[in-house]
């Protein structure tokens, strides 16, 4: 990180003038920047070794199976979750970061302000509302078995099925890939965008799905379009680097 | 010494042989259609629904028997007329994009204009066989392999609305006479045969296969 600081050529580097101190470089933009590994590694820990949302567990199960999940996992849900609730902001800054090389790009700020909205919106019903499930299910573990089953699906379908949000801001993202000729991020990031949301499609079917492929733990809407996930997010955060190292180091603010 | 001489003019020999292969494949160099961009996301595509392929028929394959009965009840007539049309809009923007490469606008224009209204008479079929579906009460919770059916003709669909699109972007371009550019055609073209493409293996899958 401070190697790549100190390489950034600051023009005012030579010069010693008291009264004006040169640039401090991009110091705050690395800082966000190393913030979104740092965050996904750990929301990766706690959604599937922690919490065990991811794989998810089976629709199909009975009421007893359901209560039993929150049973046997109580603690590590309380541990995995309680960080997540305290972490949960890094999901901001990694939206941030994206939004502010999206600000830099010559489409003009719509795009980044759909990005930033649609993410906002989407983390509650695709992070949030699971943890809270979950918590609130394991808080008081001698609750009616049929409200505990309740709190099962309304975490996993929530979790798995918000799709909307996400595609709109995918949408947004690939749009503004597309208009930019700064050419801030490759032209077939946007293209990695609409497979994400080809796979926010093939999702819809968990809300009918009990079993099989669509079901919210199937081949296809949970695998495939995690295994995408993981595509999409190791680009972006590679060419959120890029952006960072090619951002010039006198580059006045945004507005 | 004498070997040094020997191995530093081998070392030459090479690179010049070298050198001259590089000039012939710069001269013979294959012209890549459209820009590479459009290509990661048609390889790319591809893999994802070759994906859903491998899983279609790892399911198929463990209740051969529902997919092959629910199978009968897709009208392959309609199917046969969908691939049809999509055939005949690839025609038409493979003509287009040697028309524009002719520099032949107009004609680039009107045939991508006949590529696009078969891409809108695939929806308007589809949307028709879909309804037909639905009112036979063949839904997309009714077994697995409706399922299939209505996500994959689903997504497909979503290709196909994407690919009207993008041959928007394909009209403008030749209409602005400051534009057309040859690569944004060819583009446009590359990811529509994968539209076609893709529809032709659903077809074989989805209702052909016995």
């Amino acid at each position: 990180m401070s190697s790549t600081v100190s390489t950034d050529p600051s023009p005012t580097a030579g010069t010693v003038d008291p009264a004006r101190p040169p640039r401090a470089g991009k110091r705050d933009v690395w800082l966000v920047f190393w913030i979104v590994p740092a965050f996904y590694t750990a929301f990766g820990v706690i959604f599937f070794a922690l919490a065990r949302v991811m794989p998810p567990p089976r629709p199909d199960v009975t009421v007893d199976q359901m209560v039993h999940f929150f049973h046997a996992h109580a603690l590590t849900i309380k541990i995995g979750f309680g960080v997540l609730v305290l972490i949960v902001g890094g999901a901001g800054i990694s939206n941030g970061i994206v939004v502010y090389h999206m600000k830099r790009m010559t489409v003009g700020s719509v795009m980044a302000y759909i990005y930033l909205g649609s993410m906002s919106v989407g983390a509650l019903p695709g992070c949030l509302l699971v943890a809270f499930s979950f918590l609130t299910a394991v808080y008081r573990p001698g609750r009616d078995p049929q409200i505990l089953a309740m709190l099962y699906d309304l975490g996993l379908l929530s979790y798995v099925g918000s799709l909307g949000c996400f595609s709109t801001a995918y949408f947004a993202f690939a749009v503004a890939i597309l208009y930019d000729k700064n050419e801030i991020f490759p032209k077939w990031l946007a293209y990695v965008n609409v497979w994400q949301i080809v796979t926010e499609i093939l999702t819809v079917a968990v809300f009918v799905s009990k079993a099989g492929p669509f079901a919210w733990n199937g081949a296809n809407s949970f695998w495939l379009g995690t295994v995408i996930f993981g595509v999409w997010l190791v680009c972006v955060i590679v060419f959120l680097k890029k952006a960072n190292e090619l951002q010039p180091a006198d580059e006045p603010p945004l507005d | 010494m004498g070997d040094f001489v020997a191995h530093t003019e081998q070392a030459a020999g090479e690179f010049d042989t070298a050198a001259a292969s590089s000039v012939t494949s710069a001269e013979g160099r294959v012209h890549l259609p459209g820009d590479v961009h459009m290509w990661v996301m048609v390889l790319g595509d591809l893999i994802i629904f070759g994906a859903y392929f491998i899983i279609f028929m790892v399911f198929r394959a463990r209740n051969p028997q529902e997919f092959l009965a629910s199978e009968q009840h897709l009208n392959i007539n309609i199917g046969v007329l969908n691939t049809l049309v999509l055939l005949a809009s690839s025609w038409f923007i493979a003509r287009s994009v040697q028309a524009a490469r002719a520099d032949d606008h107009a004609q680039a224009l009107r045939l991508t204009y006949f590529g696009g209204l078969c891409g809108v008479g695939f929806i308007a079929i589809k949307a028709y066989e879909w309804s037909a579906k639905i009112t036979q009460g063949y839904t997309i919770s009714s077994n697995d392999f409706f399922m299939f059916y209505y996500m994959l003709t689903g997504v497909h669909l979503f290709h196909v609305s994407l690919g009207l699109l993008i041959l928007g972007i394909t009209v403008r371009e030749l209409r602005n006479p400051r534009r057309r550019r040859p690569f944004m055609v060819e583009a446009g073209a590359t990811y529509w045969h994968m539209v076609d493409l893709l529809w032709i293996v659903i077809f074989a899958l989805v209702y052909v296969m016995r």
